[in-house]
Parts: C-alpha cells; sequence; structure tokens
C-alpha cells in the first residue's frame, strides 16, 4: 500500500513507464528525490545510490549494477526509446527498431533455484504500456521465419508473473531460430550456471545493428548480432559474449568497454572504468543437453558438460572491431 | 494442456511438456529443448501429452485442404540502418 501511494504521489509523468513491481517500488524515487523522508532500512540504500556515478534515469535501479542503468552514447538510438520495468527486469525500448535496446535483470542464485519449475503455459504479446506506433505486434513476426528472441529468458525468473512478463515483445527481437535454440540458449545456460556457482550475477543483454543495411520484418528490424554482458561482483570483473544472428556456432568474447563501442551504448555506467575493460573469462557455452543451466543430473548423463566441440570462440581481432569502429563512424 | 493449444491458430501460444518449449506460430509449431521420457507413470504421462500434441498437428496439417509443399516465409526487407 505504502509502496504504491508512494510511487504515485512523488513520480510525475517522464520518459519513463512503470509496470507495477514487486521489487522496487521506492527505489524508483529514490535518485529523483533524495530529499524525501524515507523509511530507515532504505538510507542505507539511498546513500550508496548517492555515491555511485549517474546511470540514465531510471524508475528501477534493483535490476541494474551498481543502480546504474544504461546511458544511450549513440544519438540516434536515443530518439523513441522508452524505458519499462517489469518484475524481475527492465528494458530500453526503442520505437525505431521496436526491440529492446537493451534488457537488464540481476540474477541470485536464491531465485534460479526457486525457479526450478517453469509455467506450463504462456503467451508471446506485444507491450500494451509502449505507444501502438512504437510497439512491435505479434503481425510483425508471423510468417517471417525469425522466432521471437528473448533478451532476459523466462527460465532465469523466480515467479510465474516475472516469467510471464518476459514473453513481452518489449525484451524480444527477431533471432534466427538456429541461433537462438543453439549458441544463445548454450549462452543463456552458462550465465545461469555461473549466477548459481557464484551466487549472483548482473546480466544486459540486447540487439546490435550494424552496417549501412538492415533487414527489417514487418516493422521491427532484424539485428544484426546480439550480445550479453556479464558482471560478476564476486570476481570484479565484466565481459560480453557476442554472436552474429545467423547460424553461427561460434561466439565472441569482448571487453564491455568494446562492447558498449560497437552498440552505442555504455552499458555499465555504475562500474569502474578498469572493470569494463578489462574483459572476463567467460564460461562456455553449455550444450544443448542442459541448457537451463541448474545443474540437472541423473538425466541422461550429458547434463552439466561444456560444449567444447559444439560451440567455439572466435577470435574478435582488434581489426574487426575497429572495422566496426568505422562502419559505425564513432 | 495440450487441449487448449490449437496448432497454427495463433502467434501466441507457448506450452511445455517436460523442458520441450513448444510455440505456436500460424505457420509452424517448434519444438525446443528436450525432454525424457521415463520409464514410468511420469514418463507415460509426458508421452500422452506429446502424443497428443503430434495428433493435433497432424489433424491440422490433414485438415489444411491447400497445404503446400513448402511453407512461404515473408522475404525481410532491407533497409537502411536507422542507427549508423
Amino acid at each position: 500500500m505504502f509502496r504504491s501511494f508512494f510511487f504515485k504521489k512523488v513520480l510525475p509523468a517522464g520518459p519513463c513507464h512503470a509496470k507495477p513491481s514487486t521489487g522496487c517500488g521506492i527505489l524508483r524515487a529514490m535518485p529523483r528525490f533524495p530529499s524525501f523522508a524515507l523509511p530507515l532500512p532504505l538510507l542505507a540504500c539511498l546513500a550508496a545510490s548517492l555515491a555511485l556515478p549517474a546511470g540514465a534515469a531510471t524508475q528501477c535501479p534493483a535490476h541494474f549494477a551498481a543502480g546504474s542503468a544504461p546511458v544511450v552514447t549513440n544519438p540516434k538510438l536515443q530518439a523513441r526509446t522508452q524505458e519499462v520495468c517489469f518484475e524481475a527486469f527492465a528494458v530500453l525500448h526503442s520505437g525505431i527498431s521496436r526491440t529492446p535496446l537493451y534488457s537488464a535483470e540481476h540474477l541470485t542464485r536464491a531465485n534460479l533455484e526457486a525457479a526450478q519449475d517453469l509455467s506450463r503455459k504462456d503467451s508471446f504479446h506485444p507491450e500494451s504500456s509502449l505507444p501502438a506506433q512504437d510497439r512491435a505486434e505479434l503481425k510483425d513476426y508471423a510468417r517471417s521465419g525469425y522466432d521471437r528472441g528473448h533478451m532476459s529468458p523466462n527460465a532465469d525468473f523466480a515467479t510465474r508473473s516475472a516469467q510471464a512478463e518476459s514473453f513481452s515483445l518489449a525484451n524480444m527481437v527477431p533471432q534466427v531460430h538456429a541461433n537462438n535454440a543453439g549458441i544463445w540458449a548454450g549462452i543463456e545456460g552458462a550465465t545461469r550456471q555461473l549466477a548459481l556457482q557464484e551466487g549472483e550475477l548482473y546480466v544486459v543483454s540486447g540487439p546490435a545493428f550494424i552496417g549501412s543495411d538492415i533487414k527489417q520484418i514487418g516493422r521491427v528490424l532484424v539485428p544484426t548480432h546480439v550480445w550479453k554482458v556479464l558482471y560478476s561482483p564476486k570476481q570484479q570483473r565484466a565481459g560480453a559474449y557476442v554472436v552474429t544472428n545467423d547460424e553461427t556456432r561460434e561466439y565472441s568474447s569482448l571487453s564491455v568497454a568494446d562492447l558498449e563501442k560497437m552498440v552505442g551504448i555504455s552499458l555499465l555506467p555504475g562500474l569502474p572504468q578498469k572493470v569494463r575493460d578489462a574483459g572476463m573469462e567467460l564460461p562456455k557455452p553449455v550444450s544443448p543437453h542442459d541448457r537451463k543451466g541448474k545443474g540437472k543430473k541423473g538425466q541422461g548423463g550429458q547434463g552439466g558438460q561444456p560444449a567444447e566441440e559444439e560451440f567455439t570462440l572466435k577470435d574478435f581481432s582488434r581489426s574487426i572491431l575497429d572495422a566496426i569502429g568505422r562502419a559505425i563512424k564513432h | 494442456m495440450t487441449e487448449q493449444f490449437k496448432p497454427y491458430a495463433n502467434e501466441a501460444d507457448v506450452i511445455r511438456i517436460g523442458d520441450l518449449e513448444i510455440e505456436n506460430r500460424v505457420d509452424r509449431v517448434t519444438l525446443t529443448g528436450n525432454i525424457v521420457l521415463s520409464r514410468d507413470k511420469a514418463g507415460l504421462a509426458l508421452a500422452k501429452e506429446l502424443q497428443a500434441l503430434v495428433e493435433g498437428v497432424v489433424k491440422a496439417l490433414e485438415a489444411d485442404k491447400a497445404l503446400p509443399e513448402a511453407v512461404e516465409v515473408r522475404q525481410a526487407q532491407s533497409v537502411k540502418n536507422p542507427f549508423a
């Protein structure tokens, strides 16, 4: 009660749209209204958030590392963007691509362990909180041959309501099926396994649109690449998987700083530059036999094996990065 | 579960049988993931669900009088990259 009252009272209509959410009703308001009297347990969080470098304005800082939302640095990406806060993840949605530009989540061991059972039935749906002209509709994807590829995957979420929300088209990009069901699922599984091992991870996932021409299905742009950033608070390291949106079985490992240049978004603005520059040893994508990444045992004997021959790390050399840099004219 | 799933009827439905995720599209039904049909009562229950699903798919395809040799996909357009 108090949360929704507080939230409605203090937050003016702004560029950010918030869905009713369980975790961060009060936290949302804090960075903008630091002088409000807040319940005592939250004062520590408030102090922490004030001490951090500024991210973009957000109504759900709990989903972001250091409470700082990514900052769009390519001004062309900024047009017609809107944040949508969900229970367990947040997206910045573009009305130009009609996809998320990123989808961010905080994975914890407790939530992943609670997520053992997925709902038996879900529904892909357009995001009703977005303006009709800016959002993707189911018909944009129909008969396109492309999957509706989750950026924050439903299997990450502990509650049925969070899982159901992950089927919003605001969390989807057109993705080649073999990619979505193959290496991307392997990356998602490896990410969950690492979060289970370490206790928590901050994850940001999204599309890249690289090159002079882009494919479009219906009114939705088809990304050339998809990427996933992992930040490990335990290791104090961060790195990114990048794959082309095709039938590839190869992935690249980039530092966050290099990925940020590639996509035109400062993805972890709350973290020290040295963490963003250093990269991280990413776990190998898991095999399709254990892509839920929950370390299941006793089901066929193949669970948990790294798919070393299935998915291979490609050297994403400096020269390729420089070529991308020139192509996107940074 | 499977009785509520009408193959090819919409672009929205997702159901799960075991770790198999079944997605409804108007031009395809995709089954992604894996399923273990163990030699026990749970295995039998899953097998029956899978059977009902596949029967529904076969029935829907057989009922389509204009079933093509190969489904046609709308070609993606090529547009100038608005972000470049």
